[in-house]
């Protein structure tokens, strides 16, 4: 019984929220303007060197992000040398493939890609909580039914952290930014050995 | 009829009339002339150095992705394109393998398992030399503007025509040197490679070609 009890106690520590892990200290939500403005100007192409690290293997690309308009924003992956790789439209809550070569075109990378790239274009996801933590404000979203924590430091949003079972899954982290525009960005994958790097040419 | 059918119909000759005043077919004599002489320039070329500027067109995007860099091609299928500007990436095709060096990032990727990595590279290359002139492979029609010679060639393979729709590739009028190779993917997206400063058969080093 007392084994059960101990288990029972490290479990409900195991699985405490991510706030609550952290200290974050909840305050009222007061945020007026978009989350994320990084892929929010439809006058912009907005074009970047990728590289890709998953496991042992590195292959880089060009990813290409287009606000079509305020519905809709593309996403598209090429190679270097000019051939797409793939070519993903978010239309509303809608998400489509227009095209993905053959060896990429499997359901558990698909979601996985669409995922990440939400993050990236969703300016305004459905606001949950707000906090404060070691000179930050937080903001707990919901996207894909995933908590999304924003980390902002003086109004910039400096980094998306999503969880899954209270825990870290992923974090978007965007630094040398210029007006609304993050010129480097890093995906990193906690649970998989995948990391995506995103430099702004 | 209405006067604004009128204008219509005078508006679409004119259009009709200046998108094919730009290219024109050549006729079947001229066609095989020109076929005749590309493979002639075609063949005598062991060696390529010439600078490249690239032109990706996204039909969503307000503007062409622009990137240049150079081009190295050595006889039979040592390949090496070194972009420079605005991002340094090298891929070199050297027999079956692909050497990638992305910033200092080196890999390789063995292409002999990749058949149509490795047919699409074959035909890049047979592209730069202007050496595609297969009748089985393309449906091949020639045409000439004011300052080139244009052919295009359309893949009869379908898994080829999935990638590319269709190369048009232009020829110098006066050295009949390749000068740029338009690569569809659709019919509104495409790659344009524009050739600058060509240096054809001066001795390259391998050690152009290792990563």
């Amino acid at each position: 019984m007392r084994y059960l009890l101990i288990s029972l106690c490290l479990l409900m520590v195991g699985c405490s929220s991510y706030p609550k892990k952290n200290n974050f200290e909840a305050i009222e939500t007061n945020h007026l303007t978009s989350l994320n403005p990084y892929f929010s100007n439809p006058d912009l192409d907005y074009i970047y060197k990728a590289q890709i690290s998953i496991k042992e293997n590195n292959f880089g690309g060009i990813l290409i992000i287009k606000k079509i308009n305020m519905q809709e924003h593309r996403v598209v992956f090429t190679t270097e040398i000019g051939n797409k790789i793939f070519d993903f439209s978010y239309i509303g809550n809608e998400f489509k493939v227009n095209s993905i070569l053959a060896d990429m075109d499997k359901k558990i990378l698909i979601n996985l890609l669409k995922k990440d790239f939400k993050v990236l274009i969703e300016e305004n996801p459905q606001i949950e909580n707000s906090y404060t933590a070691n000179g930050y404000s937080i903001i707990q979203a919901d996207i894909y039914k995933n908590n999304h924590y924003y980390f902002f430091k003086e109004n910039s949003l400096e980094k998306v952290v999503k969880t899954k079972n209270g825990k870290e899954n992923t974090s978007f982290i965007f630094s040398a930014i210029d007006t609304n525009i993050a010129k480097n960005i890093q995906i990193l994958h906690n649970k998989i050995k995948l990391e995506i790097t995103l430099r702004k040419i | 009829m209405k006067l604004k059918q009128v204008i219509s119909t005078f508006l679409l000759f004119l259009f009709v009339a200046i998108g094919f005043g730009q290219e024109v077919e050549l006729s079947q004599q001229e066609s095989e002339e020109l076929r005749t002489n590309i493979k002639l320039q075609s063949e005598s070329k062991n060696t390529i150095k010439s600078e490249f500027v690239q032109l990706k067109h996204l039909d969503f995007l307000s503007n062409d992705i622009e990137s240049s860099g150079m081009l190295y091609y050595k006889s039979p299928n040592s390949i090496k394109w070194e972009y420079q500007k605005p991002f340094k990436y090298s891929a070199t095709f050297l027999g079956d393998k692909l050497y990638i060096n992305d910033a200092g990032k080196k890999s390789d990727l063995d292409l002999s398992s990749n058949k149509a990595f490795k047919s699409l590279n074959s035909l890049v290359v047979r592209s730069v030399k202007g050496d595609l002139f297969d009748a089985t492979e393309f449906e091949i029609t020639y045409f000439k503007t004011a300052q080139n010679y244009s052919v295009h060639f359309v893949p009869k393979d379908k898994k080829l025509h999935a990638f590319i729709s269709e190369f048009v590739i232009g020829f110098s009028k006066t050295t009949f040197d390749v000068i740029s190779v338009k690569m569809f993917e659709n019919t509104e997206d495409y790659t344009l490679l524009i050739f600058k400063n060509q240096e054809f058969n001066n001795p390259i080093s391998d050690a152009v070609f290792t990563n």
